[in-house]
């Protein structure tokens, strides 16, 4: 229930905090998210460190037999899937929850219950994917999944479909964090938060959240065929079929690249925060480590086949891709080089933060000295598949992604609990967690050199493999230890840490400008921001210590409202859950999954409608929060269909039998179409033109007209299939027909929902709930509409017309 | 020393709100329409002319993408709209086209070089 409360300067603030669980289970609070996200990613952590250490123990010694190989094979897939998705991702979600509203100086995310159904699909998707261990079949594919060692013919239990289903569902959650960072980055800075001023977790923020939403479509595709093949026979990875086994390699390295920065950027954000609050100095080239930080996004998307060097791709790509991986390593350089920069006579101090913050730079150093001997084709094939490769990875993403994290932690754990942290206990386990990571992974180095190949789970004496393995297990139980005393660490700050004040660190950024822990409405009033370091210039002052005149109060004309509470996010992310357990159960609970899932959709769709708080949404930029994320989605979007083309392109001539397209396109039928589809664009402009023109009999009539339009298309598609399927074309008949279909299935999916959509938009108008100001709502469904339409623009072309 | 501007947040928006002012008309929309209209119908006819087989690929590519290239200026909005915007889909849109084009040379055998 909503309260108002008043604030030190009398602002009135519409709350709806509450304590029990119910308000947890309904918060939409961005740092509740925040701390969800925290804990449930830490469980995930120590599982996922669990795994490793029954790795560490069966290797300890050789011709060991403490797990069978199979077990060995399920744990190294879950260890890797367990910590890239549900530890490092999240935790890293956690920052961006938490603190990016008060860096730059917001009260909550553009979408916040859109932030809570993101956290309560994660929940969802590890708790499915772990289920695997209590069902006996966890999946044992590795992280990567190769097809089509991951085919059903290959791997005929369900532990790939676990795995599947649930990357299918982290993906979602994924997804609409991302676009909802974007927009609340964007367009909900304060007023004076130019985005040259944002903080550098800020702007690695941004650059990762756009990495998510280009890069997890890929793979999302990948998985699509993936799962087609497992369920549907369908040929994508079938090689007798005329398949290409590169093709999954390519999809889940063009994802799985991105990846790497998405879990190392927001390290690289928290270290470039660090490091100047504790050498008390700027960061030293600041603009230059925000173009390193875009550059290293960019590239990451140009690299992607370093990691299939060893798969034959010819000299050409090979020399391609490894000149591209060098330059990766220049804005990564220069970034090490500025932090260095930053502390070189500063006024260290060396809090527990600091230390973490340093162990990166020199433990992320290694590992990207590492990278980029494997950037080098022939040495890569040297090391490929060996412990060198297993080494190198883990001190990119320990010593970089798990350092920054525990930095991050240590630096903003004042500020989420209002106590503070013992230093000393925390510096003893910094100093175990440092000697305990290099005392496993560093010796690995020399296995790899030596011959040890990875993935494999047991080896005989006479390799001399025994003593650097027993070496690495013991230190992989000293990282067991100190992360062990960092959560006793937190345990006992939160019983009876010493409080912390509002800027415990004399710290340099706006989140240190509110109580620690903030208040619901994150601050008072909204914070007046002065260039880079806003709050430091407010305190001290700028070279000459002349400080910042402060802007006149300006109450806000409305008190501050913050969104209510929510149960629609929950419940739909039960359905996704229900949907992905009926996959592998039974096709009742997929339908009631849907079930719950649509009612849940369109409940959470009518509850946002239905409040008034929500009619105007411009944020910064002076756009529309809505209309910001659409054009984000689409173009992610654009990587879905761009995927789902390139891959019909690919195998297009390629199939072993008949029939081939250009026995069985019906081009004048689908010219037909297409004219249809492009006329619904005509009326979906004129209904909106009506729509913010307040006409409501012209805006129902283009509407009705746009959905019917969208609906003889569907029927010129479901046509189309019939004739196809009487005349032998299905998904199983040969490649041809399963890239066929699946293409213009999913945009015919597309279609569905665009209609869905409209109608929905039609009921309303047609209830008196289409004014003048819900004109947004019609553009951003035209948006979606057109966009729909230029992808068949291009399917018409390459498809149906080119020979 | 300086002051925060009071509003918008920052320069960029004034520059967005300026270029926001416009719209195209109900004829503009007509027009497009019937632009898309008669090039859907041209690219059905070339297929069919066997001396612009030399052509043909890239006379449908230009076609598809000025018909493309119509509906995100038009009917999107896109040419009166926040260049915001034209960024957050015209990047995105070249990066997945380079990819896509990687990925079918790649497993393809074709198009930019071979394996």
């Amino acid at each position: 229930m909503a309260t108002r409360v008043e604030t030190q300067h009398h602002a009135a603030v519409s709350t709806h905090a509450g304590t029990g669980l119910l308000s947890w289970l309904t918060t939409v609070d961005h740092k509740r998210i925040g701390i969800l996200y925290g804990t449930t990613a830490f469980v995930f952590l120590l599982v996922g460190g669990l795994e490793a250490l029954l790795i560490r123990l069966q290797l300890a010694q050789p011709d060991q037999r403490l797990v069978t190989a199979g077990f060995y094979n399920a744990l190294f897939t879950m260890h890797g899937t367990t910590m890239i998705f549900l530890a490092v991702m999240p935790l890293n979600a956690m920052f961006f929850n938490y603190m990016i509203p008060l860096l730059i100086g917001a009260r909550d995310v553009a979408f916040p219950r859109l932030n809570a159904f993101s956290y309560w699909v994660f929940l969802a998707g590890g708790l499915f994917l772990n289920a695997s261990f209590l069902v006996g079949t966890p999946p044992d594919g590795g992280w990567f999944g190769y097809a089509n060692l991951t085919t059903r013919p290959f791997s005929p239990g369900t532990g790939i479909d676990f795995w599947i289903f649930s990357l299918q569902v982290l993906g979602v959650s994924s997804m609409v964090a991302g676009v909802n960072f974007i927009v609340t980055i964007l367009n909900m800075r304060a007023p004076g938060m130019t985005l040259m001023r944002m903080p550098l977790f800020v702007w690695m923020s941004l650059v990762v959240q756009f990495l998510v939403v280009l890069a997890f479509p890929i793979v999302t595709v990948g998985l699509i065929f993936l799962m087609f093949d497992r369920f549907f026979a369908t040929h994508f990875f079938d090689v007798a079929a005329g398949a290409d086994l590169h093709l999954w390699q390519h999809l889940f390295w063009a994802f799985g690249h991105p990846e790497v920065y998405i879990l190392i950027l927001p390290a690289f954000g928290i270290v470039s925060e660090v490091i100047p609050t504790f050498a008390r100095k700027p960061l030293f080239g600041a603009p230059v480590m925000i173009y390193s930080g875009i550059l290293i996004g960019f590239f990451g998307f140009g690299v992607w086949s370093h990691h299939m060097f060893a798969a034959g791709m010819g000299p050409v790509a090979d020399a391609a891709f490894s000149i591209a991986s060098m330059l990766i390593a220049i804005p990564t350089g220069v970034k090490i080089f500025n932090w260095l920069a930053t502390m070189w006579n500063g006024t260290l101090r060396p809090t527990v933060a600091f230390h973490f913050a340093a162990g990166l730079v020199a433990l992320f150093t290694i590992g990207g000295l590492s990278g980029i001997m494997h950037a080098s084709p022939p040495v890569d094939l040297q090391q490929t598949d060996s412990y060198f490769v297993v080494a190198h990875l883990h001190y990119v993403l320990i010593g970089g992604s798990l350092f920054g994290i525990l930095a991050g932690a240590s630096y903003w754990w004042p500020k989420m609990t209002g106590r503070m942290l013992d230093e000393r206990l925390g510096r003893v386990a910094f100093w175990i967690i440092f000697a305990g990571f290099n005392l496993t992974f560093f010796p690995q180095h020399y296995l790899g050199a030596i011959g040890m190949p990875r993935r494999i789970y047991t080896y005989s004496a006479d390799t001399g493999w025994g003593f650097w393995n027993l070496v690495s297990t013991v230190g992989a139980f000293g990282i067991a230890l100190g992360v062990l005393l960092f959560a006793v660490n937190a345990v006992r700050s939160l019983r009876s840490g010493a409080p912390a004040t509002g800027d415990p660190w004399d710290g340099r950024t706006l989140e240190w400008r509110t109580s620690s822990p903030p208040p619901p409405h994150d601050f008072d009033e909204v914070p007046p921001v002065y260039g880079r370091d806003s709050f430091w210039r407010e305190k001290h002052g700028d070279a000459q210590g002349r400080k910042p005149t402060p802007p006149p109060r300006v109450p806000e004309a409305h008190g501050i409202h913050l969104p209510g509470p929510s149960h629609w996010p929950i419940v739909i992310a039960l359905g996704i859950g229900l949907v992905a357990v009926g996959a592998l159960t039974s096709v009742a609970l997929v339908l009631a999954g849907a079930a719950v899932m649509l009612v849940g959709a369109f409940a959470f769709a009518l509850e946002h409608h239905a409040n008034p708080a929500h009619a105007h949404q411009v944020g910064g930029l002076g756009i529309d929060h809505r209309k910001l994320a659409m054009w984000t989605f689409l173009g992610s979007e654009c990587f879905f269909f761009g995927t789902l083309i390139a891959t019909y392109m690919a195998y297009k001539g390629r199939s072993v039998v008949g029939p081939s397209p250009h026995e069985i396109l019906n081009i004048p039928v689908t010219t037909l179409s297409t004219f249809d589809l492009l006329m619904s664009s005509l009326l979906m402009v004129l209904a909106l033109a009506a729509a913010q023109r307040g006409d409501r009999r012209q805006s129902r009539l283009w509407l009705g007209g746009t959905a019917l339009f969208g609906l003889i298309f569907l029927g010129f598609q479901a046509y189309e299939f019939t004739a196809f399927v009487h005349e032998g074309l299905t998904l199983q008949t040969n490649l041809f027909g399963s890239t066929f279909f699946v293409l213009t299935g999913f945009h015919g999916g597309h279609v569905t929902l665009g209609v869905i959509w409209l109608l929905t938009l039609l009921v309303l108008d047609l209830r008196g709930r289409l004014h003048v100001h819900d004109a947004i709502k019609v553009e951003v469904a035209g948006l979606y509409w057109h966009f729909v339409d230029i992808v068949w623009i291009v399917i018409f072309t390459l498809v149906y017309l080119a020979p | 020393m300086s002051r925060p501007p009071q509003h918008p947040s920052d320069s960029t928006t004034v520059r967005e709100h300026s270029r926001a002012g416009e719209h195209a008309t109900i004829g503009t929309y007509l027009i497009v329409a019937g632009i898309l209209t008669a090039v859907t119908g041209l690219e059905f006819g070339v297929i069919y002319v066997r001396r612009l087989a030399p052509v043909l690929i890239p006379l449908l590519l230009t076609l598809s993408a000025g018909k493309f290239a119509l509906v995100v200026m038009f009917f999107m909005h896109l040419r009166y709209d926040s260049r915001v915007l034209t960024f957050l889909f015209v990047a995105p849109l070249v990066l997945a086209v380079l990819l896509s084009v990687a990925v079918m040379t790649l497993t393809g055998e074709f198009l930019v070089f071979r394996r």
